[in-house]
């Protein structure tokens, strides 16, 4: 069993976390430039969650199966939860199949520059926002 | 014998004798190809004079192709050169893609060995079975564009082809300490100084034209290799992204991991990283894409500068370590400047991570007092000051003011320059290193120390199995997951590394970039479908192991011993903020635990019966009387 206890509970961390980045605008108006459509599929808890970056602002849908999405990209909820604190190596856990990217390499590659500021601002998040036992960094 | 062109080249020229030997089979099939000829072939000329300067006659140059080298494979164009680097003092190879290799073997050649010294400037003539030594007035003095084109241009009335070129420039010429040596004026064996022994030799380039065709022993097992090859690319996301923006995609990935040098070594975070990233790159300077022979990967790019005080014209666009050398090593995030930077080196004929290294290094110097304006004929030699760092390329390839001394590179020049330079090194071996930083992945600083050229990110797989790029399921070292910023293991990872990326990329010979997914497994088939041997992966490793102790041992008879295995101080200090914050490699821990694994003494030298069990027993007895 991963960290977090539930699907619910994986839900309301990151979709919460996710809904912050979107709010943040240094960070937003990289993932608008990009006008991609991303879906995680997560597994242990399973979720899915599409962050919708087509329109005028970043939108966050849980359980959004149906969109056609730029890009999908797979791992466990420990995985994910490891990577927005930078804990990751990325070039491993794609090798490793750990993660597995599926669209347009050069888009995805695009997004890494945008998403780096989330690496501070996700310790800081679970922090504020009643989240500390996920706290790992 | 499949793979095989079955002749090598010996060039003495002292004399100008030129002797065509054949390759015998059980050389090859014992030494498989690339440096593992080079390196035995080296050896054997010196051992009876090792005491020799880099740049002298008796300094011996070995080219050398692989078994692959010439077959329309991903990640198979490579070959080697090798030779005493004038940078380090001692053993120096260099691994280089392009097209010089295939056409070498097509004009029947598995390698060349020069000797000797020639009485005036000459080129090397190969066309076909036609072999000589010309002069090659006409083109010293030319930069590596000019002297390409122009050799191109003189020759195909007369071979009636367009043949390919690999010469040096200005820089070889005038025995810059890190001249490289190019083909088709991008294709580099940029490390270690190559190019400055020939100029020492006053040899300028080898032109090859070759029209024959080298056929594997099993060409129909090579053919459903390469078939079941496709998916495993196909489903590669480091391929994919190697073909969309070549090298330069680590800036993204590396800058997460804090594994791109800042400031000379001091940070590893920089609000101004993406501006030198690969989107900019596609954005301001990108105009095409290259490959190599034979290669689907395709990861070399074209750069053009059309305006402004870089302009350059369409040509080869700077790989990661260049970006990073040039750009965030010395605070630089002007990208077009990098472009030029990159262009300046390509033209003299200069290895980008030493130049940029040095002239981080000279930043350094410049900001805290040590050299000034006065030294630099005027140039403000400050953080960021992309005018300044062109200006002092320019004035490297051509050693003119205080370019002459930084020519020497950074270890002398620290020397020279006096007061606490030693500080701002970045150097083993007196090799600067390449720009990964082992403070997120402990492994690289052992692989830096004990790597027989000084630092080297290439010189086994440590950066692309630690780094996470490369798996080889078979071996279990080789495959296993290590904690993140850790030292544990990593000596027994590098010993692994060493054996089997020596086989790898070194005699076999695969791209240590196109030829990632391979397997083990993969690798093994190919080199037997080519050549019809069958090597197991025991004997490929014991090939790897032996090479790696060879190379050492020149290294170690060149007069390296344990005090140069050590890590500059600069790279083993903690950082305080950024992705590897408080991470420090354990570097008594893994050199102690490599030692005893590697069966190395406490002065650095390999225990005579180990190097007698790898069948280098006159190795042994020569390190024994030093």
């Amino acid at each position: 069993m991963g960290l977090f206890e539930s699907a619910e509970k994986f839900e309301e961390v990151l979709a919460g976390f996710f809904r912050q980045l979107g709010q943040n605008k240094q960070i937003a108006d990289k993932l608008l430039k990009s006008k991609m459509i991303i879906r995680f599929k997560y597994t242990d808890p399973d979720l899915v969650i599409v962050v919708d970056c087509s329109g005028d602002e970043i939108d966050v849908r849980p359980h959004d199966t149906e969109t056609k999405a730029t890009v999908e990209m797979s791992m466990t909820s420990d995985v994910a939860h490891k990577f927005w604190f930078g804990k990751v190596n990325l070039t491993k856990a794609l090798t490793r199949k750990e993660m597995i990217a599926k669209g347009p390499i050069p888009k995805i590659l695009k997004l890494l520059p945008a998403i780096k500021p989330a690496y501070e601002m996700y310790p800081k998040y679970l922090e504020e926002n009643g989240y500390s036992e996920y706290n790992i960094h | 014998m499949g793979g095989y062109a079955g002749q090598l080249l010996y060039i003495d020229l002292s004399s100008g004798k030129i002797e065509k030997k054949p390759l015998d089979k059980a050389f090859a099939r014992k030494h498989i190809g690339g440096l593992g000829f080079g390196a035995q072939i080296y050896f054997d000329l010196i051992k009876d004079n090792p005491a020799i300067d880099a740049l002298d006659p008796g300094n011996p140059f070995v080219l050398m192709t692989g078994p692959t080298t010439g077959f329309k494979l991903d990640g198979a164009a490579r070959w080697t050169v090798g030779t005493k680097s004038p940078l380090t003092g001692v053993w120096g190879d260099s691994n280089i893609g392009g097209f010089f290799g295939a056409r070498l073997k097509f004009a029947g050649y598995d390698g060349i060995v020069l000797t000797g010294r020639a009485e005036k400037p000459c080129y090397l003539f190969i066309n076909n079975e036609t072999v000589e030594i010309r002069d090659a007035a006409n083109y010293w003095g030319k930069d590596i564009y000019e002297t390409d084109q122009a050799m191109i241009a003189d020759l195909k009335p007369e071979t009636g082809r367009t043949g390919t070129v690999f010469c040096i420039g200005p820089a070889g010429e005038n025995i810059v300490k890190y001249a490289s040596i190019i083909n088709s004026k991008r294709h580099a064996a940029g490390r270690a100084g190559m190019g400055a022994v020939w100029g020492a030799k006053n040899l300028k380039a080898i032109y090859v034209n070759g029209t024959g065709k080298i056929d594997a022993a099993a060409p129909e097992k090579l053919a459903e290799i390469k078939e079941e090859l496709k998916d495993v690319y196909e489903e590669s996301i480091f391929i994919d992204a190697l073909r969309a923006s070549g090298t330069p995609a680590h800036i993204d990935v590396g800058s997460l991991a804090g594994d791109v040098p800042i400031k000379n070594w001091l940070m590893n975070e920089w609000d101004q990283i993406d501006d030198i990233g690969p989107t900019e790159i596609e954005e301001k300077i990108h105009a095409g894409h290259r490959t190599c022979y034979g290669c689907g990967v395709a990861c070399k790019k074209e750069a053009e500068v059309k305006d402004g005080p870089f302009k350059m014209a369409k040509g080869p666009s700077p790989e990661y370590e260049t970006v990073a050398t040039f750009g965030s090593m010395c605070l630089n995030a002007d990208i077009e400047s990098i472009a030029k930077a990159n262009d300046l080196c390509n033209r003299y004929g200069m290895d980008t991570i030493t130049c940029g290294a040095t002239i981080a290094f000279a930043i350094e110097c410049f900001e805290n007092g040590l050299i000034s304006a006065s030294d630099t004929d005027g140039l403000e030699l400050t953080w960021g000051n992309a005018e300044a760092i062109v200006a002092m390329t320019e004035k490297i390839g051509k050693k003119e003011g205080l370019g002459a001394l930084l020519a020497e590179g950074s270890a002398a020049a620290a020397r020279q320059i006096g007061g606490n330079a030693q500080d701002f090194l970045t150097t083993t071996k007196r090799m600067e290193a390449p720009m990964h930083d082992p403070r997120s992945a402990h492994g690289y600083a052992l692989a830096y120390a004990v790597s027989p050229r000084g630092a080297c990110h290439e010189a086994s797989l440590d950066f692309n199995i630690e780094g996470g790029s490369q798996l080889i399921p078979e071996i279990d070292e080789l495959f296993m997951d290590y904690e993140e910023f850790s030292s544990d293991g990593r000596a027994r990872l590098n010993v692994a590394c060493q054996d089997y990326g020596m086989f790898f990329s070194c005699c076999a010979i695969f791209c240590n970039l196109g030829a990632v997914p391979l397997s083990a497994t993969h690798a093994i088939s190919i080199v037997n479908a080519i050549t019809g041997f069958d090597y197991t992966l025991e004997e490929v490793m014991q090939a790897g192991r032996r090479l790696w102790y060879l190379k050492r041992g020149i290294t170690n008879l060149f007069g390296a011993r344990a005090e140069d295995d050590r890590m500059p101080k600069r790279l083993m200090t903690e950082l305080e903020d950024g992705p590897t914050a408080g991470s420090v490699p354990d570097m008594d821990l893994m050199l102690s635990e490599f030692y005893e694994l590697r069966g190395i003494d406490d002065s650095g030298i390999p225990d005579p019966e180990v190097l007698k069990k790898e069948d280098l027993g006159d190795l042994a007895a020569l390190l024994g009387r030093v």
